[in-house]
This record gives structure tokens, C-alpha cells and sequence, in this order.
């Protein structure tokens, strides 16, 4: 016998609109056109029409890079050292990752907040200074020494990477190490046992992206003088040779590219590992190619402990942190921190907001497709490559070139981070469309929508969520590279360092410094906001 | 198949039901054989004439493929994406056109107070609903259905399966539903074929099959 109860009469229910997120899009729509208004790009000329005659002879160059046996022999010895930096920094600041996730899991720490929360509130500052900054601070604690562009990379990417080894670890399902802690396991083992096994392919994955960034940022460290390609770079660029420097550029991006690919490639086996008790060879390649590399870099950039720990050094530091002590506070330094700041933040928002709208055109070219023409294909190749041209050359030597057809201001800085960023976005953006499931918009194409209708109701709505997340996280990046583009010359507060540097006003520096570090803090909060609420 | 008729295709799993509805909306193409639908053959047309003849066919997918992020009045207006412009559906992103179609559909399959939810946050019932009121708002003359009521309540699929069979004939089209419970076949199809490893096994009029028997061709034992 079945007994019905009593049930609700069907209402009628008005369709409600979710506008929990339109304060977040009014936001941003009102940042951008502010930062177009405050480019200048609508109130006066922006063009340096003397310029084009110039930025057509480095465009022409492109095609007949200097090609004499004598420079090229430079550029290779110029891309070991950079390699050399790259593979010390990264695999250092690895190494320091791994320690400082230990200090900065909630596993260590269990419930007592505060210890953690100071852990992390220490690691945001290292972490908000870009490798240049590091690499102007340690040149000054140093001198000219191989550690300076070791340390540069090492300590902000070793605050990055503890930060992120502690998130896995903190994501990691626990209830293995739940079962061993019952079981009377010590807290340690527990970790070790029951955490690190299920933790390592994410951990490997991400040592490995970070080692790729080490190649580019020690290109950068070379622009300050650290030497190698980046150094390269800025001697052919100061005298006019653009046949040299496009020899540079295309190095550089042979540089990223084979990073790319090779860090790509063990990423790829970490994450979908092979059948079989036999180890990967692939994988114990890589390793046994980072170990090898570590030692020869170690051997060819003459790296010697001793200089670290010498008696000039930690005079010169102790020197230094006693004349920073306490930090400025004029009322004109503060005034001119408050500007700067300002414009950095909008310069960073216009390089964003171009980088994205350009990735998002170029995503329908720059993913992989399998079922493409022949002609299709060739665009999709030609657009990679132009991205990858674009991300290889530092974002200041982008500046350096818009600087001929752009008149001074916040837009050419602008600008050549936009452009740097969309080479980054642009593949990124990209592959997140090759992702992307394909079902949706085949069916509607089986439903007689066109192509673009089909591509605008089908991928559209799946990529825009992860593509804003994509923005976010380089604005928190763009922010970082704004200060750099600024330290050599382009407006925002990236200038006050470097003059402040220069004139060695430490208090004025400590200052500028705490003011970067709570800017890039305040951006990554910020950005974390948003990416939460797109969720 | 004749115009106003109303086919079920049933089979176990992996006998070519989807296949054969691929084949019929122009995603599968044949390895063997031809295949005309309205009177022309999809694979042998191009560009505004294949639109124009896959705008006649509407399918309801096994999976749905709907993409999740997208407001239900969007989803459901994709159904007409094949009559538009690309400008058209570009701007109905921004502002919702013909909305009072999008409700009435909506109301049809009791979702109507769900129009500017993502579709994601549905359940997979109500998703299933959405598949065809995206149908309802196209008017295809052929109606493809692979499964569209395995994840409905049983009140429900008999409402979802009326509707196809409705839309269908109503137009003097034809509705082909692979289906998977004997009962809603034999009620709403008056034509059952049934496949086994993609060949035809069975053809005949729903009339002189019982419920019992077409348990039987799955192989259900009592």
C-alpha cells in the first residue's frame, strides 16, 4: 500500500538573475578605461612619427641576422652563462622550496594559525620583489660576483615555490596520513608516508615549470649586467647593431623554446606515468641532466662559498641594513610613492587588459587542431611562433623598441608589457582551447549553427572562466614586471628604486621596497578575489 | 522512413545506436553505403546548403554536450543558431532575443524558473530537459534523441517523450529515439528497430511487439 503525504502546491517561481558577480566586471571595466584615459591615449599625440624610419630598419633586420662565425661563437658563450644562472637559481631555489614548504604547511603547523600565518606573511616578501630588485640589492651587498645572479633567481623563486609545495602538500587527500597518525606514527613519518607518495607528481611537475622560468629571468638578470644573453642583448641594442641583436633574439627564443619542450616534456610524463615497475628513462634523464648541469654550472660561473660568507660581504650588509634603518618617511617620498604606485598599477592593468583581448583573438589560431587544413595549420604555426618571439625578448627591450615610434609616457611601458604578456597568455590561452571539449560545438554544427555561432555558443563559455583566472594570475606577474620595466626607465615606481639606488639613499630605498612588496601583496590578495568568486 | 513516424531504436550497449544517430545528423560519416536525409545526401553538400539541411535535423545528444558556464537561455536559444546570423547570436549573448519563445519551451519541460541559471549548477534531469527545449525552440523536421530521458523520473519521460513525438509530427517530421526501456518505446514509437553489433536484428511495428518480448531481445531474465 503506498500512502502519498500531503505535498506543496507547485508554485510559480519568477527566474531569479545571479548578480553576485557583476560588482567584480563594473570594477574591472572602470579600471581598464581608466588606465587607457590615463595612458594619454585619448588626449594628446602618442605617435613619434620620426621614429619609423628607425623601427623600420630593426624590422628589415629581422631577416638578415648578423650571421659571422666570430659573434656567433659570442652568443653561444653568452647562452651558457645564461643556462648556467638558470639551472644554479632554479635548482637553489627549488631546494629552498622544499624547506620553506615544510615550514609553511598547515600539516606542520596543525591548528596553531599564527605560526603559520607569520611563515607566510615572511615568504610574501621576497616573493614581491622581482629577481632585478634582488639582482640591484645583492650587487650592492656583493659586488660584481657569480652568487648575485644565483641568489637574484633563488630567493624570490625559492618564496614562490615554498608557497606552492605547501599548497600541494596541503590539497593531498589525507586520509593515508590520517591512518598512520592513528596508528601511532610519529608526525614525520606520517608525512613521509602517507603525504609525499600521493604529493610527488605535482612537486616534480612544478620544480620542473619552475626551472623554465629560471632561463627566462636569468636573460633579464643579464640586462642589469649579470652577464650572459640578456647582456648580449642590451651591448648590441645600446649600439645600434640590429642584425645583432635579432642573432640575439632568435637565440633567446631557441633558449625558451627548447625549456619549453624539454620541461613540457617531463610534465607530461610526470602527470600520465608509464605501465610497468621499470623507472621512466625520460624521467631519470632529466634528473640525471639537472645534477650534471648543476655541477658544471657551478664549475663554469666559478661559484665559490667562500664569497658568500667572505668578511666584505657581511660588512657591506651590515653596512646596509644599519644605513636603512628606519626607512624614510618624508612627506614628499611618500606623496611620490603614491603616484608612482598609481601609474604602476594602471600600467599594469592596460598590459593585462591587451594581453588577454589579444590571446583571446589569436586563441581560434594558436590551438592545435587535428582536424585543420593545410592552410589553417600554417597560420596556427606562424601565430605560435610569433609568440614565441614575443615572450622571448624581456619586457624592458620591448620598451626600448616602442620607444622609437611612441612618445615617452605610460603607454610605451605599457605596451611592451602588454606585448610580452600576450606571448605568455597567448600560448597559454591556447592550449587551454585545445582542452577544451570539442562535443559541445560539433553539435552545434550538426545543428546547422556556423562556424563562429558555434565557436561563440560552444567554447566561448567554457574557456572564459579559465581565461580570466589566466589574466589574474599574470596581472599578479605583471605587477612584479612593471617595477622592472620601470627600474630601466619606463615610469612607475620602478624609478624611484633606481634612483634611489643609484643616489645609495637606503632609507628612501627600504621605503620604495616595503611599498613594492605590499603593492604586489595587495594585487595577489586582490586577484585571488577574483578568481575565487569566478569559481 | 516515412513522414509522422515515430521510430525507437533499442539494443545493448555498444550495438550502434549512436552511431546510427551520428550518421543520421551528419557528425559520424559512413564507412560504407549512403544515407539521404530530407531527400539529400549530407556528406556530398557544403558550406550554406549543409547549414540550411542540418538546421532541419535536431538532436538530442547522449552526453548533452552542453556547455556548462552558459545560462540556460543562452543554451536554449543555441537550438536556433542555424536560422541566425553570426552577428545575431553574437548580440543574444549580450541581450537574450526572443525570450518569450526561450520561456514558453522552458515551461513546456517545467524548467521555467531556471532561465538565467548556469547550466552547470543543474541536475543532470533538468540538463536533460534544457536538450529539449533547445529542440522545442529549433522546430527541426527530424528529431534525433539518443537516450533523452535515462536520467528522467518516470512522469517526466513520458512528458519529454510526448513532446519529441509532438514536435515531430506536428510538421509531418519523424522522430528516431534510441531508447532503453521497453515500456516508453512501445507507448510513444509506432516503429521499433532493434541493432545488434550495428546490423539490423529487428523491424517491426510497435503494435505487435509486447514489453515481455523486447525484454527478451535485451537478454532480461525473470
Amino acid at each position: 500500500m503506498t500512502a502519498l503525504l500531503d505535498r506543496p502546491a507547485p508554485g510559480t517561481r519568477r527566474p531569479v538573475r545571479n548578480r553576485r558577480r557583476w560588482p567584480w566586471a563594473l570594477a574591472a571595466i572602470a579600471l581598464v578605461g581608466w588606465a587607457l584615459a590615463d595612458s594619454g591615449l585619448f588626449s594628446g599625440p602618442v605617435v613619434n612619427p620620426g621614429g619609423a624610419a628607425q623601427f623600420g630598419r630593426i624590422a628589415a633586420a629581422a631577416l638578415r641576422p648578423e650571421l659571422a662565425p666570430d659573434f656567433l661563437v659570442v652568443v653561444a658563450e653568452s647562452a651558457l652563462v645564461t643556462v648556467a644562472y638558470a639551472v644554479l637559481g632554479g635548482g637553489l631555489a627549488v631546494l629552498l622550496g622544499a624547506l620553506g614548504a615544510v615550514a609553511a604547511a598547515r600539516t606542520t603547523w596543525g591548528r596553531r594559525r599564527t605560526g603559520r600565518l607569520l611563515v607566510r606573511g615572511a615568504l610574501a616578501v621576497p616573493r614581491g620583489l622581482h629577481e632585478a630588485v634582488w639582482g640591484l640589492l645583492l650587487l650592492n651587498v656583493l659586488g660584481l660576483d657569480p652568487w648575485v645572479g644565483v641568489l637574484a633567481i633563488a630567493v624570490p623563486y625559492g618564496a614562490v615555490t615554498a608557497t606552492v609545495f605547501a599548497g600541494i602538500l596541503d590539497e593531498v587527500p589525507r586520509g593515508a596520513h590520517d591512518a598512520l597518525r592513528a596508528a601511532g606514527a610519529t608526525r614525520g613519518t606520517a608525512a613521509l608516508y602517507g603525504l609525499l607518495p600521493q604529493a610527488t607528481g605535482s612537486l616534480l611537475s612544478y620544480a620542473f615549470y619552475r626551472l623554465e622560468c629560471a632561463v627566462r629571468s636569468a636573460v633579464v638578470l643579464g640586462l642589469i649586467g649579470a652577464g650572459g644573453l640578456g647582456y648580449q642583448l642590451a651591448l648590441s641594442f645600446s649600439s645600434l647593431r640590429w642584425e645583432q641583436v635579432w642573432t640575439t633574439v632568435y637565440a633567446l627564443a631557441l633558449l625558451c623554446l627548447a625549456a619549453d619542450a624539454a620541461g613540457r616534456a617531463v610534465r607530461r610524463r610526470v602527470a600520465d606515468p608509464r605501465p610497468g615497475p621499470d623507472r621512466d628513462p625520460v624521467l631519470t634523464g632529466a634528473a640525471v641532466v639537472v645534477v650534471v648541469l648543476t655541477g658544471w654550472a657551478v664549475w663554469f660561473l666559478a661559484l665559490s662559498p667562500a664569497s658568500l660568507a667572505s668578511a666584505r660581504a657581511l660588512e657591506q650588509l651590515s653596512y646596509v641594513v644599519s644605513a636603512a634603518w628606519p626607512p624614510s618617511t618624508e612627506g614628499d617620498l611618500l606623496a611620490d610613492i603614491g603616484a608612482a604606485a598609481l601609474d604602476t598599477v594602471l600600467m599594469s592593468v592596460l598590459a593585462t587588459a591587451f594581453a588577454t583581448v589579444g590571446a583571446v583573438t589569436l586563441s581560434g589560431l594558436a590551438a592545435r587542431s587535428s582536424t585543420a587544413g593545410r592552410a589553417r595549420r600554417m597560420a596556427g604555426a606562424g601565430v605560435r611562433g610569433a609568440l614565441l618571439l614575443l615572450r622571448a625578448v624581456p619586457p624592458p627591450v620591448w620598451a626600448l623598441v616602442l620607444l622609437f615610434v611612441l612618445l615617452p609616457g605610460v603607454l610605451p611601458g605599457a605596451l611592451a608589457l602588454g606585448v610580452y604578456t600576450l606571448g605568455v597568455l597567448g600560448r597559454l590561452v591556447g592550449e587551454a582551447a585545445e582542452e577544451s571539449d570539442r562535443r559541445s560545438r560539433e553539435a552545434l554544427r550538426a545543428a546547422g549553427a556556423s562556424a563562429p555561432a558555434a565557436w561563440l555558443y560552444g567554447t566561448v563559455p567554457t574557456l572564459a572562466g579559465p581565461v580570466l583566472a589566466l589574466a589574474c594570475y599574470r596581472w599578479e606577474v605583471a605587477i612584479r614586471d612593471t617595477v622592472l620595466v620601470g627600474l630601466l626607465g619606463a615610469g612607475g615606481i620602478g624609478v624611484l628604486l633606481s634612483a634611489a639606488t643609484v643616489a645609495f639613499d637606503w632609507p628612501a630605498v627600504a621605503t620604495v621596497l616595503a611599498a613594492v612588496v605590499l603593492l604586489s601583496l595587495a594585487v595577489d590578495l586582490l586577484s585571488d578575489r577574483i578568481r575565487s568568486a569566478l569559481r | 522512413m516515412t513522414a509522422g513516424s515515430r521510430v525507437a531504436v533499442i539494443g545493448a550497449s555498444g550495438a550502434g545506436k549512436s552511431t546510427l544517430l551520428g550518421v543520421l545528423d551528419g557528425s559520424v560519416t559512413p564507412t560504407a553505403g549512403r544515407v539521404e536525409v530530407h531527400g539529400a545526401e549530407p556528406a556530398a553538400l557544403r558550406g550554406r546548403e549543409l547549414r540550411r539541411l542540418r538546421a532541419r535535423t535536431g538532436t538530442v545528444r547522449q552526453h548533452l554536450d552542453l556547455p556548462g558556464p552558459l545560462r540556460v537561455v543562452h543554451n536554449v536559444n543555441a537550438g536556433r543558431l542555424g536560422a541566425w546570423s553570426t552577428a545575431r547570436a553574437a548580440w543574444s549573448l549580450v541581450r537574450p532575443q526572443g525570450t518569450a519563445e526561450v520561456r514558453a519551451a522552458l515551461d513546456r519541460v517545467d524548467l521555467a524558473d531556471r532561465l538565467h541559471e548556469r547550466t552547470d549548477r543543474l541536475s543532470g534531469g533538468q540538463r536533460q530537459r534544457v536538450a529539449v527545449a533547445r529542440l522545442l525552440v529549433q522546430r527541426p523536421d527530424l528529431v534525433l534523441a539518443d537516450e533523452p530521458a535515462s536520467a528522467l523520473d518516470p512522469a517526466l519521460a513520458d512528458v519529454v517523450l510526448s513532446l519529441l513525438g509532438e514536435l515531430a509530427t506536428e510538421q509531418d517530421g519523424a522522430l528516431v529515439a534510441a531508447l532503453h526501456d521497453p515500456a516508453l518505446a512501445l507507448r510513444h514509437c509506432d516503429r521499433v528497430i532493434g541493432l545488434d553489433s550495428g546490423r539490423i536484428v529487428l523491424d517491426a511495428p510497435a503494435s505487435s511487439l509486447t514489453v515481455a518480448g523486447l525484454e527478451g531481445f535485451y537478454g532480461v531474465v525473470r
